[in-house]
Order: C-alpha cells, then structure tokens, then sequence
C-alpha cells in the first residue's frame, strides 16, 4: 500500500485520483483531486468562489469526510506514511481521531474556540489531549508574539475578532501539529488587519516547520510567500450535478 | 486526559452557571422531599419498634393456661438462644400472699419470683431483689402506702382444721416499678420465698422459716374400696354405701374380675362389691366411711388397687397390694399379712415390705423399680413368700406408686418424699422484639399455648410495609419528574453545543469521550442537587423534631436517617441522573466533527 518515499522532501499529505461527494437536498456535488501535495512546512493555498468545494476539500484534509473508493490519500504521521484512504475503508474511527489529534490543527472561520472555556484553557486543550508537557511557557512565548498574551483570563465571548482568530490559530498550533487546515481564517476582519495577522501566521507557521493550507476567497492575501496555489475548474452546467476539479495554479 | 472530560463538564456547568443552578435546584426538589418523607418513614418506625424494644413487656412470652412444667424442659428452654430471661412460677392460686400496709392491715397481692437479670425489673431501673429483699408494682405500693427501702411485712396463709395460719416473713422494698410496668398489684420476690409460699399454703412446714406444717409424706391414692360379704347386700343397702363415702359406683365382682384386685378367691357363698369414682382417685377416708357403715356386719372392707406391675431385681412382676388384718384373715379364712392391717399415715419403713414370688423367696431384700412421674428405685424387705409368681406389697405402698404415677414422688434416705407444688408457669423475655413470633409459634406446636404481643409487633411491621409502599410510589412520581427535567436539559444541552462539541471531536475527542460529557455534567448536577438536598434534609429534620421532640420518648427522633438510608439514596440519584444523561449521551455520539467547519 505504501509507496517508497520519492528521493526528494517527503511529503506530508499526498492525495492523488481522490474524488469525494455530497448530496444536498437533492441536487448533488462532486469534488475530484487529481493530484494534490503538501510538503513539510509549506504554506499552500486554496483559493476559489463559495460553492466551488473549497470547504469539501478541507473536510476531505482534515479527515472528516469519508472519500469514495479508489485514488490515494497518504498522510505522513511521524516517520510512518499512513494510508487515509484505508482507514475510511476500514472505519478506523479511533485511528482517524488519533491522526487528527496528533498531526492536524484547525482554524474554522469564526475561530471555533470553545465558548465554555477561558482562551488560556482553549489554548491549551490540544497539548493536554495529547498528553503533552512543559506547553505553558511556549504557547505564552507565541501569544506574546500575536499580541493576545493579554488576553489568557478572558472568555471568548469577550474578544474582539480578530482577537478570537488569533487565539484559535494559536490553538491550532498549540500541540504543534505537522499541518494546519485554516479556513478563511481572517475573513472576520478587515484586510488591513487580516494581512497583518496572515503575516504572523506564516511566520509562526515557519519557525515551527508547521505546514499551512489555508482556504480563502481572497486572492490578495495569497500574494505573500505562497508555496502552492490550488484553485478550482467548477462545472455548473447541470444543476442538480455540480462538478468540481481541484487543479494547481501558477 | 482523564481529568480533562470532568474539567470541561465543569467549565461547561459553570459556564452556564444559572441553567446548572437551576437544574441543581430541580434535583434538590426532587430529593430534599423524598428525603424528608425516608426520614419520617424511619424515624416513626424505628420509634415505634424503640418502645417495643425498651418495653419488656413486648419482648415477653406467657403461658396460656395453667399447667404443670417439668424442670428439665424449662431448663431447655432457658438454653434456648432467643431465650433472655426464665423464672418459672408456681399456680397462681398459691401466688397471693398478703401484706401489711401502712394501716396496719393486710392486703392482698400477687406474688410473682423473679431473678438475677430480670428485664423488666432492669429495664426501668429497679434493682433485683436479694434474699429479704423484694420489688412492689407502683399500684401496689401505693396500695400499702409503702415506699422504697420501707420494710414490708408479708404473711403467707392457709386454713387448716378450721383456721387461719400464717408463714410471717419480713422483706426490705429494694425497689418499686413505675406505672408503666403494669397495672397490678404484685410483690417480685426470689423465687426461693415464691417456692416457700407455695409449701405452706399446700399445708407443709417451711423449717428454714420457721413456719410450721407437716412433712410432705405421699397420700394413697386407691382405686376402689372393696366390699367383701358373707351374705347377699340388699340394693338398698348397697345404695347407702354410696351416700357421703365421696364414691359414685357400686358393681358385682365375679371371680375374674377380683382377680384383678386380689390375689385368692373367696370363700363359697361371699360376695364382691366394688366402689369406685369415675375419675380421681379413692382416699383413706373413703374407705374409713365404708368400713364404717358395714360395721357388725362381718363384711371384709378394703381399700384396693389393681394388680400392677413393678421391677424387682430387674425382673417385670406382677405385684398385689394387700393389707389384711388378722380379724380380716380370720374371716376369710386367710394368713394376715406380716404388715396387718391399713394405716392411715404409715412411715415409709413399714411399708418396704414384700410377700416375695416364689422365685425370690429365698432372699432377704429385693430391690424394686417403679415408673412414676419420676422414676422411682427402692429396696423392700422381704418378709414371707407369696402364693404364686406374684408378689403382694402393702397397700399403702401400692397407693403410694398410684400417687407417684401423677405426681412427683422422690425416694430419698430411705423414705418417699412428695415434691411439692411443682411449676405451673413461667416468666419468660426473649433478647429481641423480632424473635418473640417464632418462639410463640414453636412453644405452641410444642404444646403450650403462650400469650405474646405478637399483634404489636406484626402492626409495626405491616406499617412499616405500608409506609415503605406509599414512599416508593411518591418516589417514583417525583424520580419521574426529575428524570424528565434532566433528560430535556442535557439533551437541549447537547443540542445548543453542537458546534463546540463538534469543534472538540476536531481537535481529536473520541465518540467515546464526547459521551461521556453530558454524563458528568447529569452527574454533577446530580451531586449539586444531592448536596443541596441533604442540606435542606438536615434543616426541616431538625426543625421536625423539635417540634414532636415533647411528644416523643427521650430516644426517639421522628426523622432520622440512617447512614446505609442516604448513602443509598445517593447512590440511587447519581444512578437516575446518568440514566438520564444516556439520551443526550447517545446524541452528542452522533455529532459529526464536520459540523464544526459548517459555518451557516
């Protein structure tokens, strides 16, 4: 099932054939990836209109939607390339939990925080899940960085947004994961602001050889130190059957 | 990790601190009630049972009737494990004993034994009565105008021969029982004084108090006096015999059927009559009318009991008792027996005579056996040989066995000696209430009808099934609300959170742990409300029972809970509260990560 790794960088996430669907009141969506790569500490973008699968594509990543059969979707998980693809076939939940607890973090567009805890709590639920130690200091040092180290003692709620989107990208970097999945993660605030904090982003991401595939409508932002850009060929004309390629840009 | 599911239940409860309080206080509505009525429930009857238990009286069983008990069984039942306390009592009618009051004069009162450890004397307070000592009931104290440590003068009585006489003794009060322990008039004394009492009234002396009486020799019980006549008695005649000798029957004997009374047929031409009663027994004095009113007549009167059977020297033999008098003899034509004639007190060592079986002639004493009320052995002398392969003792000592047949008679340094009295009841306490309904009913299939509170009991018990019925239908009426209140708070709960819930299954919570959440949360809320409860518990149960504290016993509280009661009732909460967390549980299982990304 595993391939050897190719002589150059191995691959973090390698999806090649994928093809996923979603059914929704009756008309239905179809996603296809011929091929798709992220590699260890690149910053990759996707970009595209509402509806054209940007977010189906990241459910498929953040191994949250079952694929169809067939294609491949390998995941590198410390040394060891794991076969996505087969833990879906075999409904490997646990193994897929693991996964996403371990290897992934996660910026959804309203920042996702969870509302019953106070940001110092949120930040660092995923090191404890994971069991982790000696977190504190670290996250401090980062939340510093971000501006929002003021902030440890508030509830979520209380934040403003761009506040609330800094704190969920440090929380999704909190256990530091191989790659991080944001979602339109500034689409909250103005475009001033949200190059600012795309900015710190990176360069967190970087420091800390984290991969990025961020998802955005806006093509401005994609500018700066893109690795890979991915967009999408959407093909409307049936529409009870909306299909939708994911294909590499310049 | 472990920890951090219940930290994040808590954060959530916290987070939403005035729904969790309200639902904190739903539970404690539910409980706290529940509790309080528990607690009522057994307060009320553990009272109740505390009367019954501090109150001897409810733990004692009593005979029925008035019959005789033999020592060893009532020691067997002494040794029986629910058995607390045995004092066997004496026949009622030799209880009454008098004492003088303040007056000067003598009034009647039950006298009644009692004993080192007896409860009722113990349980309000009352020292036990030593020897010169005894205990008054309060209506007989107040009776006699006497108080504790006053000195009483009791006297037994009896009538002999016309008159009064009395057995004086004088005992300190050592203590007298309250109200409570009974409405009449009784004197509790040891049941050495009791047994004493006992003697004299049955006409006996009691030496070691100086009160004077006979010596408990056996009486002869006869079954018949015989009439043995020379000529034909005419039915007139015959009739008369009956009229104040205390004899009912008069009837014909045939040759055969003296043969059963006497041991040689008659001379040709006489006649035999027997006199008997229907029951009971014929006295010396019977005998002595008929012989009396046959004088001149040259008519042979004995008194006489059937052949009977006695062990001598391990043999069966058939044995007569024949007293003849040598004018007897000389009427029928007879030897005398070397004893003479019958006697009315004769001394025991006159009567250990015997006409050997021919067997046994040669010898100078046979020892003899007899199966009486108690069994009985003694040595009897032989003094001549019978006419045959029987043996003929005086019959005195054939009536004497007739006595030891029915009543207990000891052969003791030579001489029969009547115990006297005998037990006729019995004082008995069982340790526990609850052992009192078996001992009653074995007691009853043993035979012996017993009195025992058994109804006050048995209504404690249905009370208490009834009480427990009712709580257990208000319970399920309240559990029910509760369990609604809970199942639709975690489930809209878990509905509201979707996305945070989602969002945790993103960050790597397993189906598993999400489970779990609403799971602590129910128990939380649970252990919140089950605090709060017992706090309110606590409260009303101690306002309860200073309000009743002036109608209860000292030891009794109205509400009370035992420790076993509330940890079980704790345990059935945070039961009811998981099962009801098990919809939303089941819910949030069902969250798909994905719904957190969803954004509309």
């Amino acid at each position: 099932m595993v391939e050897p790794a190719p002589a150059a960088a191995p691959r973090l996430l390698h999806l090649q054939g994928c093809k996923v669907a979603r059914a929704q009141g009756g008309s239905r969506f179809e996603l296809e990836i011929p091929e798709f790569e992220v590699t260890p500490g690149a910053f990759i973008a996707v970009t595209g209109e509402s509806g054209c699968g940007k977010s189906t594509l990241l459910d498929l990543l953040a191994l949250v939607l079952r694929p169809e059969p067939g294609g491949r979707f390998l995941l590198l998980d410390g040394d060891e390339e794991v076969d996505v693809g087969a833990l879906w076939a075999e409904d490997d939940e646990q193994a897929l939990a693991r996964l996403r607890r371990r290897r992934l973090g996660y910026v959804p567009q309203s920042g996702g925080l969870i509302p019953f805890l106070g940001v110092a709590a949120n930040l660092y639920l995923p090191p404890r899940l994971n069991g982790q130690r000696d977190y504190r200091g670290r996250i401090h040092a980062q939340a510093e960085r971000m501006g929002v180290a003021g902030l440890f003692d508030r509830m979520p709620a209380s934040l403003s947004g761009g506040q609330r989107q800094r704190v969920a990208i440090l929380r999704a970097m909190a256990h530091r994961p191989a790659l991080i999945l944001a979602d339109e993660p500034t689409a909250a605030v103005d475009s001033e602001r949200a190059h600012r904090i795309l900015a710190q982003f990176h360069d967190l991401a970087r420091e800390e050889g984290t991969a990025i595939v961020m998802v955005t409508h806006d093509r401005s932002l994609v500018a700066q130190g893109v690795d890979r850009h991915y967009g999408f060929e959407v093909d409307a004309s049936d529409e009870r059957h909306v299909r939708s390629r994911c294909v590499r840009r310049a | 990790m472990k920890r951090l599911l219940p930290e994040l239940a808590a954060a959530d409860l916290r987070h939403e601190w005035i729904l969790t309080l309200c639902l904190v206080i739903a539970v404690a509505a539910v409980v706290a009630p529940l509790l309080v009525l528990l607690g009522l429930k057994y307060g009320t009857i553990a009272t109740l049972r505390q009367q019954l238990v501090e109150n001897p009286a409810y733990r004692e069983i009593r005979p029925a009737q008035t019959q005789e008990y033999r020592r060893a069984w009532l020691d067997r039942l002494e040794d029986d494990p629910a058995v607390q306390f045995l004092v066997p009592t004496i026949s009622p009618a030799a209880s009454v004993i008098q004492a003088r009051g303040a007056d000067g004069r003598y009034h009647n009162l039950d006298l009644l034994p009692t004993a080192p450890g007896d409860p009722l004397l113990l349980a309000h307070g009352v020292p036990v009565p030593g020897p010169g000592a005894c205990v008054l009931t309060a209506p007989a104290a107040r009776r006699l105008g006497v108080e504790r440590g006053d000195r009483l003068t009791l006297r037994a009585t009896r009538r002999r021969k016309g008159r009064g006489e009395y057995g004086p003794a004088t005992l300190e009060v050592a203590g007298v029982l309250p109200e409570a322990a009974g409405t009449l008039a009784r004197v509790y004394a040891p049941l050495e004084l009791v047994e004493a009492v006992e003697r004299f009234k049955q006409g006996f002396g009691v030496p070691e108090r100086g009160w004077p009486g006979g010596e408990p020799v056996p009486f002869a019980s006869y079954q018949a006096v015989l009439v043995l006549s020379p000529k034909p008695l005419p039915p007139l005649q015959r009739n008369a015999l009956l009229i104040e000798s205390g004899l009912a029957d008069i009837e014909p004997l045939d040759a055969q059927a003296l043969a059963r009374w006497l041991p040689f047929s008659l001379p040709s031409g006489w006649e035999a009559w027997a006199l008997t009663v229907p029951r009971g027994h014929v006295s010396h004095a019977a005998w002595r009318a008929v012989k009396q009113k046959l004088r001149g007549r040259g008519a042979v009167v004995l008194p006489a009991v059937a052949r009977f059977e006695l062990m001598l020297e391990g043999e069966t033999v058939t044995t007569y008792g024949l007293s003849l008098s040598a004018t007897d003899a000389r009427r029928l034509s007879r030897p005398a027996t070397p004893w003479g004639g019958v006697r009315r007190a004769p001394d025991s060592r006159s009567l250990l005579q015997v006409l050997a079986p021919a067997a046994h002639a040669g010898e100078s004493r046979l020892q003899a056996r007899f199966q009486g009320r108690l069994p009985l052995e003694f040595p009897l002398r032989v003094v001549g040989a019978a006419e045959g392969p029987y043996a003929v003792v005086p019959v005195e000592l054939a009536g004497w066995l007739q006595t030891a047949r029915r009543r207990p008679v000891r052969f003791e340094a030579g001489a029969f000696r009547m115990e006297t009295g005998g037990y006729r009841g019995f004082r008995l306490y069982t340790h526990t209430i609850d052992q009192v309904p078996a001992l009653a009913r074995r007691l009853e299939a043993e035979g012996v009808p017993v009195v025992a509170e058994i109804e006050a009991i048995t209504r404690i018990q249905v009370l208490d099934r009834g009480l427990t019925r009712l709580f257990w239908l208000i319970a399920v009426l309240g559990i029910g609300g509760g369990v609604a209140v809970l199942v639709a708070s975690l489930y809209a709960s878990v509905e509201r959170k979707r996305r945070d819930l989602a969002m945790l299954r993103l960050i790597g919570f397993s189906r598993g742990d999400l489970f779990l959440f609403p799971v602590f949360e129910g128990l939380m809320i649970a252990g919140g409300g089950l605090l709060t409860a017992l706090g309110s518990y606590a409260a009303l149960a101690a306002v309860i029972n200073r309000v009743f504290a002036e109608e209860m016993p000292a030891s009794g509280r109205i509400c009370q809970l035992p420790a076993g009661h509330v940890a079980a009732a704790a345990a059935l909460t945070l039961g009811v509260a998981v099962a009801s967390a098990l919809l939303a549980a089941w819910k949030a299982t069902h969250i798909d990560p994905a719904d957190a990304i969803r954004d509309e």
